[in-house]
C-alpha cells in the first residue's frame, strides 16, 4: 500500500472485484473454498460493514430512518451468523474425542494446520503388543479446528459401530465441543478465547508448560549476545579494539572533568563508576533479589508460547518462542503484584536494545554513480551515514524485558505489555 | 411473564453463559436489549477477528437479568449429552447418506444442465464459463464426480459441522434446565452474584437497563460498563459506568480526576454508580471536565 502512495503513477490502481473490502484480509484461507459448489441456498456469508455510528436516537424515540438502518444492519449480522459451517469431504479432517484422555486423536489429518498443531503420542492399542503412535490434539486445538470447520469430531462411545461405514462415534457439534472440552487440561474459556484470537491472526500458539512429556517443549531462550546483535567479523573487532586503544594512548589530553582518568592504571578502584557506586546508599537494579512475599498460586504464569507467522516453526522441535503470554480473567484477578511481575521478568529473555529510529531518508535522485554501489555492496556501507548510538530514552521505554498479559473480560480481550526499564544501564550523569 | 417454552436457553459451561441459536441472539438483542459479545470463529471468514460468530458470550450480569425477568432459562450443557443409542446413530448416519445423495443429484443435474447448454452455447456463455474457471470456484473434479472418490468411498461432497446442538436428536437439555438463579446455584452450575460487589454490579446493570439503555462491557474504557442510548451497532455510548459497592465506600480524589480525564478524552461522561445494598437502590453521578480556562 505504501509503495502505491510513494510512487505516484498515472495509471489507476487495478479494480478490485471484492465487493466487501473488510473481507480482503480473510480471503487468503489456506484451504480451498470449494463449498460454493452447492447451489442449494447456502451462500458465502456477507459480513456487515463497520459503518459510521450516530450520536443518539432522535428525541422521542428512533426515527423511521434510524429504525430502518438499524434493522438492516442487524439483519446483515444475523445472516452472517447463520452461515453454515461446511467443508468438502476432500479437505476435512476427522478426529475422535476421548474424554478420559482429554485429547482428540486424529485419524484423518488434512490441511496445513497440522504442521503447527497436534503432537504425537503413543497409546496402547487393543490386539497389539507395542503402543502405536498417533497424532493427538489438545482441547483448545480441537475446538479451534472444529469451530473453523476444518475438523469433524466424533465422541468416543461404547456402542459397537462395526456395521456402519465411516462412523467412529457420536458426531459432535461446536456447542458440544465447547461444553465438553473447555475446563479440561487447564483450558479455561479465557485461555481458549485468547488461543483462537491469536490463531485467527495467524500466530502459531503452543503451550508454555508441556501438559505431558510427549508434548514437545520449546527450546530455551537464547542468551543475550547470541541473539539480535549483528555479528562483526574478526577483522573488524581487532581493528576497533586497536583503534580505541591506540587512540586513547596517543590522544590522552588532560580532561578537567575526569581528573581521575590518569590514575586508572595505578589505582584501579578509583574510576568513576566505582566512586559513584560507593556514593550510592540506595540499592538499585533488577539483579538484587526482591524481598520474598508469600504467593502460593499466582495466576500470572505464562500459558502460551507465541510464534510470529514468519518464524520457521518445527512442530517436533519448537524454537524459542517469540513471545510468552499470560492469560487472566479480569473479573477474578487483580493487577499483578511486584513479586508476580518480577517472577515473570526473571523467566523472560533479555531483549536487544532498540535501534534508533531513523527518519526515512529522502529518496535520492537517481545518479549515474548508483550502479557501482549496487555492484560493490561494501562501498555502500562506507558511504552511508555513521551508525547512530541508541537513544537512551527509547531503550528505557522499551525496557530490557517484557511480559505480555491478555486480560479477558467475558469475551473482551485486551493485551497489555509490562516492561522492565533498565535505568541502571543508562546513567544520565 | 412468559411460559418456559418460549424462554431462551442459555447454555452454561464452567459457569460461563453462551447462546448458540441465531434466532435467540436476534430476540435478546431486539426484544430484551441484551447484546453480549460474539466470540466464535465465523465459518469461511475464519482468519480475522473483526467479525466473529456464534457462540454469543453473555456477561454474568446479563444472564442474571434475563433469568430474573423470566426471559431465559439456564441449561447445564455438559450434562445434556446422554450417550446416543445405536438407533439414533443409525438414523443420523442414514440422514447423512441421504444428504450426500441429494448433493450428488444436484451436482449431477447441474452438470446435465450445463451439458445441454453447451450445444447452444453463445459466445457470451463461453466467455462466462472461462471466467468461472479462472475464479476456480468450481473445482475440476466436480464435473466428473464418479472419477474422483474421496476416502470415505463417496464422491466429493460437502460436510456440515453444526454450530448448535439443537438438531442433534440425542441432545436433551430438558432434564438439566434451571429456571431461576437460585436453582442453578443449588445445582452448582452458576454462582453469580455471590458477594456484595457482584450484587452491586447486577443492581447497577439492571437499573440502567430498565431506563432503556443498552449496556456493553467497559473494560477498554476504564469502567465496568459502557452505556449506550440505543443499539451499540448504530449509536455511540455516552457514558462509562463504574460501580461503587456501597454508599460508604471511599472514593479517592485521584479516581475522580482519572475518570474525568478518561471520559473527556473518549468523548464520554463518566458515570459513578453507587449501589445501596440495603435499599436496593442506585445513585448515579456523572463527572465531566468543567473546562474553565
Amino acid at each position: 500500500m505504501d509503495d502505491i502512495l510513494e510512487q505516484p503513477s498515472s495509471e489507476a490502481p487495478p479494480p478490485k472485484f471484492d465487493d466487501n473490502p473488510d473481507e480482503q484480509s480473510s480471503e487468503d484461507e489456506d484451504e480451498g473454498l470449494d463449498w460454493t459448489k452447492l447451489k442449494t441456498g447456502i451462500s458465502r456469508p456477507v459480513i456487515p460493514k463497520r459503518g459510521e455510528k450516530e450520536h443518539e436516537p432522535a428525541a422521542g424515540g428512533e426515527s423511521g430512518l434510524q429504525q430502518h438502518i438499524l434493522q438492516r444492519s442487524r439483519n446483515a449480522m444475523f445472516d452472517a451468523l447463520r452461515a453454515t459451517r461446511t467443508i468438502s469431504s476432500k479437505t476435512v479432517s476427522y478426529g475422535i474425542w476421548h474424554p478420559s484422555l482429554v485429547r482428540v486423536s486424529v485419524h484423518v489429518a488434512r490441511g496445513t494446520h497440522f504442521s503447527s498443531m497436534g503432537h504425537s503420542a503413543s497409546r496402547p492399542v487393543k490386539g497389539k503388543e507395542r503402543p502405536t503412535k498417533r497424532t493427538e490434539l489438545l482441547p483448545e486445538e480441537a475446538i479451534y479446528l472444529i469451530e473453523r470447520g476444518s475438523l469433524f469430531c466424533w465422541k468416543e462411545i461404547d456402542i459397537d459401530l462395526s456395521g456402519m461405514e465411516d462412523v467412529s462415534g457420536a458426531p459432535m457439534s461446536v456447542q458440544q465441543a465447547y461444553a465438553e472440552m473447555i475446563g479440561t487440561e487447564d483450558v479455561t474459556l479465557e485461555k481458549y478465547q485468547v488461543y483462537s484470537y491469536l490463531r485467527r491472526l495467524g500466530y502459531v500458539v503452543t503451550r508454555t508448560v508441556p501438559p505431558t512429556s510427549e508434548y514437545p517443549a520449546a527450546a530455551p531462550f537464547l542468551k543475550m549476545g547470541q541473539l539480535g546483535q549483528p555479528r562483526c567479523s574478526i577483522f573488524e573487532r581487532i581493528r576497533s579494539a586497536f583503534s580505541s586503544w591506540i587512540l586513547k594512548l596517543f590522544t590522552s589530553t588532560f580532561n578537567w572533568w575526569k581528573p581521575l582518568g590518569i590514575s586508572r592504571w595505578l589505582y584501579h578502584d578509583k574510576n568513576y563508576e566505582h566512586i559513584f557506586r560507593s556514593l550510592r546508599f540506595m540499592p538499585a537494579g533488577h539483579q538484587l533479589p526482591l524481598r520474598q512475599t508469600k504467593e502460593d498460586s499466582s495466576p500470572y504464569k505464562p500459558f502460551y508460547n507465541l510464534y510470529k507467522p514468519p518464524t520457521p516453526f518445527k512442530k517436533t522441535l519448537p524454537p524459542p518462542p517469540d513471545f510468552q503470554i499470560v492469560v487472566i480473567n479480569t473479573r477474578t484477578t487483580s493487577m499483578p503484584s511486584l513479586q508476580e511481575l518480577t517472577d515473570l521478568f526473571d523467566i523472560s529473555p533479555e531483549l536487544p536494545i532498540p535501534l534508533p529510529k531513523r527518519s526515512p531518508p529522502p529518496r535520492p535522485a537517481p545518479t549515474p554513480l548508483s550502479w557501482w554501489r549496487a555492484v560493490l555492496p561494501f562501498l555502500r556501507r562506507d558511504l552511508g551515514p555513521p551508525a547512530r548510538r541508541p537513544n537512551p530514552f527509547a531503550a528505557l521505554r522499551a525496557g530490557k524485558k517484557t511480559v505480555i498479559v491478555a486480560a479477558v473480560d467475558s469475551g473482551n480481550i485486551s493485551f497489555f505489555r509490562f516492561m522492565q526499564g533498565a535505568f541502571m544501564d543508562w546513567p544520565m550523569a | 411473564m412468559t411460559d418456559s417454552n418460549s424462554r431462551i436457553s442459555i447454555s452454561v459451561t464452567n459457569k460461563r453463559a453462551f447462546i448458540w441459536e441465531v434466532d435467540d441472539i436476534a430476540v435478546i438483542r431486539s426484544k430484551y436489549r441484551i447484546c453480549g459479545i460474539l466470540t466464535g470463529t465465523l465459518p469461511h471468514v475464519s482468519q480475522q477477528n473483526v467479525f466473529l460468530g456464534v457462540p454469543l458470550s453473555l456477561m454474568p450480569e446479563e444472564v442474571v437479568l434475563l433469568v430474573e425477568n423470566e426471559s431465559a432459562v439456564l441449561v447445564d450443557d455438559p450434562n445434556a449429552y446422554p450417550e446416543p443409542s445405536l438407533e439414533q446413530i443409525t438414523e443420523w448416519d442414514s440422514a447423512r447418506l441421504e444428504s450426500i445423495q441429494k448433493q450428488l443429484n444436484i451436482t449431477e443435474s447441474l452438470k446435465h444442465a450445463s451439458s445441454l447448454n453447451t450445444r447452444s452455447m453463445s459466445e457470451e456463455a463461453i466467455r462466462k464459463r472461462r471466467e468461472r474457471k479462472q475464479r476456480k470456484t468450481i473445482p475440476a473434479e466436480e464435473t466428473e464426480p464418479s472419477l474422483k472418490m474421496s476416502m470415505s468411498g463417496h464422491p466429493v461432497h460437502s460436510i456440515v459441522i453444526p454450530a448448535s446442538s439443537s438438531s442433534t436428536k440425542w441432545y436433551s437439555p430438558g432434564t438439566c434446565t434451571y429456571a431461576s438463579i437460585d436453582s442453578a446455584k443449588a445445582a452448582g452450575i452458576w454462582d453469580y452474584p455471590s458477594n456484595l460487589h457482584e450484587r452491586a454490579k447486577c443492581g447497577v446493570f439492571r437499573s440502567l437497563w430498565e431506563q432503556g439503555y443498552f449496556m456493553g462491557g467497559g473494560i477498554k474504557f476504564g469502567g465496568d460498563y459502557l452505556v449506550y442510548p440505543g443499539d451499540p451497532m448504530r449509536y455511540h455510548s455516552h457514558f462509562t459506568a463504574t460501580v461503587i459497592d456501597s454508599p460508604l465506600s471511599a472514593l479517592q480524589p485521584m479516581e475522580i480526576v482519572a475518570h474525568g480525564r478518561l471520559g473527556t478524552a473518549t468523548k464520554k461522561a463518566h458515570l459513578i454508580c453507587c449501589w445501596d445494598d440495603k435499599k436496593k437502590e442506585v445513585t448515579l453521578m456523572s463527572i465531566e471536565w468543567g473546562g474553565f480556562g
